[in-house]
């Protein structure tokens, strides 16, 4: 039993994590100083939220390309508003945000499950469009911090427990899709459908039904993610997030989400987001050169993968008792 | 009238897969559905289970007409089907497997795992299944998986169970299990109908039979008043004299010998010889270990004691690749997915093995190719429309034929077929035996692993018998019984 759990991938992950924080805290003490690492978890907040709405998608042998686009969208749409009326409430803008989030989403879904434009042509033209209609909503300017409402940025910096309320609801956001996952219909039928889609449809599964769900809720994410950006950065342009889908996508691969469908943990993903976070904060932390620093998160995402695949290997099956 | 189809038709562009087929399954009964691959019985079912919709017919359940548009549908009127392996979830656990589509949940929506775990128990229990509810379906052997499946079923209370070739995989231990498990399923006012390519378990355990040949309906009957000699007729539409036209050779000298072989935790103390133009066969449970043996001895696992010897030379075989020079071939059970590539063209599965030998200064001489592949094309009778066919186009039994040829393209000494007629229909199979004999006629020897025990009987020179990694005897088989075998194989 104890075996099996440290030889679990999910293990393997968080003993990395762990051993990565005491490394480079001997490097840099200042590192692991606990405002510091608060603010890495901060800093990674909005990497872990959407690493696991992604995970929806990946899940059923898809990919959603277009989440940092529908971040940066809905998080430019909001952030115009707020300059226009900002007297309203800002859980208006949140919800907002979501909402405009999940229709970009659903616009993806009906498209991959409806239209039968196969998924990754899908989510690469929406990533374009989303990005370029940020230009013409937003005739390419920015949203300075000066021009949002004090309500509108103060809200995720409050503390609680000397952590930030952005980290909270990543926090939340990980125990709701712990649930969905494990103990929902919807989440179990995910898997199934993953993991073999012809079976999934004689068990009467409507796949079309889980396909615009999924991309609905990475597009709710992505939303809820572009108010969060926007808030956390205190500006809203054309280029924020731009090519963070790739962080994301990478962050489920190392916690195991295998992009052939129906395996993964909400564990394992968050700590492949954890850990891809960590490795951004930490090397500038420990002096290592910009030039280095993408090689270096490379080559970690890759070796992850490899000792993921180690202990994905199969044993053989006992048939005789000595 | 439990249920019945009224000239049911189906068609896909250029094919009629049904046509005016009438099908009546009374109470309480096992109905046998027979046909040759590609007859029509997978579309009758795939009907049955809501994933296709007849374009002409009717099908009533109780008396009462249905449209089944979907598979939901299916299963809440009662229909269950027990598919080939390819429906199971192999990365979730066999409690997920059984209540998938069906979980249990508690007032709040949320699954009920500790009661579907429990539910599990119990269920397994009741068909004596040494299953534990957490285990992932991929760690379950083939039988397992089709017990999972029966337990599916089960949970779903289903009033008719399809069964398609349930006991393809299985050895005779396991399938009189089975049996049981059916005649109880029966004895629960269940009606089952039963998909097979063997006869004689149809003759044992089916009350009626329907056979379609070609999409069109051709006999129903009671089981008392048919035999086997008679259902083959109506399923290829001609006298078949022999199943098994076992061709007589003079046995030669020993040519192959396997002296104590050893690896820890699969076998123990093998120890066989195999002897130039004899046909030796390997009979055990799925599961005994006679396929992991072959894979050691084909060099894709390696062991950890013993010798193999090859015309009195020692062999040191460390990779599949040192076999086949020595002339030695294995040809998978899974002949899907380690036997040929469906993505490729027939021509080019066939001499996969054998590129070096078609290459001039390693360019692929095309000639070469196609001649190789239409000499054995032309022995083994692979029906092929045109020559950049897919193989995977294919029926089972020309795939079959397909891996067989790629192999022989290596012109080998030795070939082991695992299961080489497993879920290919009777006319396929009895051109794969009659084969066989003619290559044991020409100086191969074969070794055969089978779970077939009139297959068994009716090829092989002497059998193996193997039980839990231990060859238990080594038999003549003009010298023995089934029901020897059948004893030695389960451990008596």
């Amino acid at each position: 039993m104890i075996k099996k759990i440290i030889t679990s991938r999910d293990f393997i992950l968080f003993a990395i994590i762990v051993f990565g924080v005491v490394v480079v805290g001997i490097a840099n003490p200042f590192f692991v100083k606990p405002s510091s690492l608060s603010d890495v978890l901060t800093d990674t907040s909005i990497l872990i939220i959407l690493a696991l709405s992604q995970m929806l998608v990946i899940l059923i042998r898809a990919i959603d390309l277009s989440v940092a686009s529908n971040l940066a969208l809905s998080g430019m749409l909001i952030s115009l508003l707020s300059t226009i009326y900002p007297e309203l409430p800002v859980i208006f803008f949140i919800l907002l945000s979501c909402s405009i989030g999940t229709f970009l989403g659903v616009l993806n879904g009906v498209s991959i499950a409806i239209l039968k434009v196969p998924f990754i042509v899908t989510t690469l033209g929406t990533l374009s469009i989303y990005r370029g209609l940020i230009y013409f909503v937003s005739d390419g300017k920015q949203v300075y911090s000066s021009e949002f409402s004090e309500d509108f940025l103060a809200l995720i910096h409050y503390k609680f427990l000397s952590l930030s309320f952005l980290f909270w609801i990543a926090v939340a956001v990980f125990i709701l899709m712990y649930i969905l996952l494990n103990h929902t219909r919807f989440g179990r039928n995910l898997y199934s459908l993953g993991g073999n889609p012809d079976a999934a449809k004689y068990i009467g599964i409507n796949e079309n039904k889980y396909i615009i769900l999924a991309y609905s809720l990475s597009g709710f994410f992505a939303g809820l993610c572009g108010y969060l950006w926007v808030a956390r950065y205190s500006v809203a342009s054309t280029q924020i997030a731009i090519g963070f889908e790739l962080t994301v996508i990478s962050a489920c691969v190392v916690g195991g989400i295998s992009v052939m469908g129906g395996v993964g943990t909400v564990i394992g993903c968050t700590l492949g987001a954890l850990l891809i976070g960590f490795i951004r904060n930490a090397l500038p932390a420990v002096d290592i050169s910009q030039f280095w620093q993408l090689a270096i998160s490379g080559a970690i995402i890759l070796i992850a993968i490899i000792i993921n695949t180690k202990t994905e290997q199969r044993k053989e099956k006992t048939i005789m008792v000595e | 009238m439990k249920l019945e189809l009224k000239k049911i038709s189906k068609f896909f562009p250029g094919i009629k897969a049904l046509q005016k087929v009438d099908f009546k399954l009374k109470d309480n009964s096992i109905h046998a559905l027979l046909g040759e691959n590609g007859a029509g019985k997978s579309t009758l079912v795939k009907i049955l289970c809501g994933v296709y919709q007849p374009d002409e017919g009717k099908i009533f359940l109780n008396n009462i007409e249905h449209n089944i548009t979907n598979p939901l549908e299916s299963l809440s009127l009662g229909i269950s089907a027990i598919h080939q392996e390819s429906v199971m979830f192999d990365e979730l656990s066999v409690t997920e497997n059984i209540f998938i589509g069906n979980h249990i949940t508690k007032p709040n929506n949320l699954v009920d795992w500790q009661q579907m775990e429990r539910k599990t128990k119990e269920l397994l229990g009741n068909l004596e299944a040494d299953i534990r509810p957490n285990e992932k379906i991929k760690d379950l052997s083939i039988a397992q998986r089709h017990i999972v499946q029966i337990s599916r079923s089960l949970i779903h209370d289903a009033d008719i169970v399809i069964m398609d070739e349930p006991t393809a995989s299985l050895s005779q231990k396991e399938i009189d299990e089975l049996y049981s498990i059916i005649r109880n399923l029966k004895k629960q006012n269940k009606s089952i109908i039963f998909i097979s390519h063997k006869l004689d378990e149809i003759m044992e355990v089916c009350d009626e039979f329907t056979v379609l040949r070609d999409g069109e309906f051709i006999n129903t009957d009671l089981i008392t008043n048919t035999n086997k000699d008679k259902l083959v007729t109506y399923m290829v539409g001609r006298e078949i004299d022999q199943i098994f036209p076992k061709k007589q050779v003079k046995i030669e000298q020993e040519i192959f010998n396997v002296k104590n072989l050893y690896k820890k935790t699969q076998f123990k103390n093998i120890n066989f010889n195999l002897r130039k133009k004899e046909i030796l066969g390997f009979y055990g449970l799925v599961g005994s270990g006679r396929t992991e043996i072959m894979k050691t001895i084909f060099g894709i696992n390696k062991y950890d004691e013993g010798e193999v010897f090859f015309k009195g030379k020692k062999l040191k075989i460390r990779k599949p690749n040192d076999a086949i020079q020595n002339g030695i071939v294995y040809l998978s059970e899974e002949r899907q997915n380690l036997g040929m590539t469906g993505l490729m063209s027939v021509k080019d599965n066939i001499n996969m093995a054998v590129m070096d030998k078609n290459s001039d200064y390693l360019i692929i001489n095309q000639l070469k190719e196609i001649r190789n592949a239409e000499e054995l094309q032309d022995k083994l009778n692979i029906k092929v429309s045109y020559w950049s066919q897919l193989a995977q186009s294919l029926s089972g039994g020309n795939q079959q034929k397909t891996v067989i040829a790629k192999w022989l393209s290596t012109k080998p000494e030795i070939l082991i077929l695992d299961e080489p007629t497993k879920g290919i229909d009777v006319k396929s199979k009895s051109a794969v035996h009659e084969f066989m004999g003619e290559l044991v006629d020409t100086g191969m020897s074969i070794i055969m692993i089978s779970s077939e025990l009139t297959e068994i009987l009716g090829m092989c020179d002497r059998v193996v018998v193997m039980y839990k990694g231990l060859v238990k005897n080594i038999l003549d088989v003009s010298n023995t019984t089934s029901e020897e075998i059948v004893k030695l194989a389960s451990g008596e």
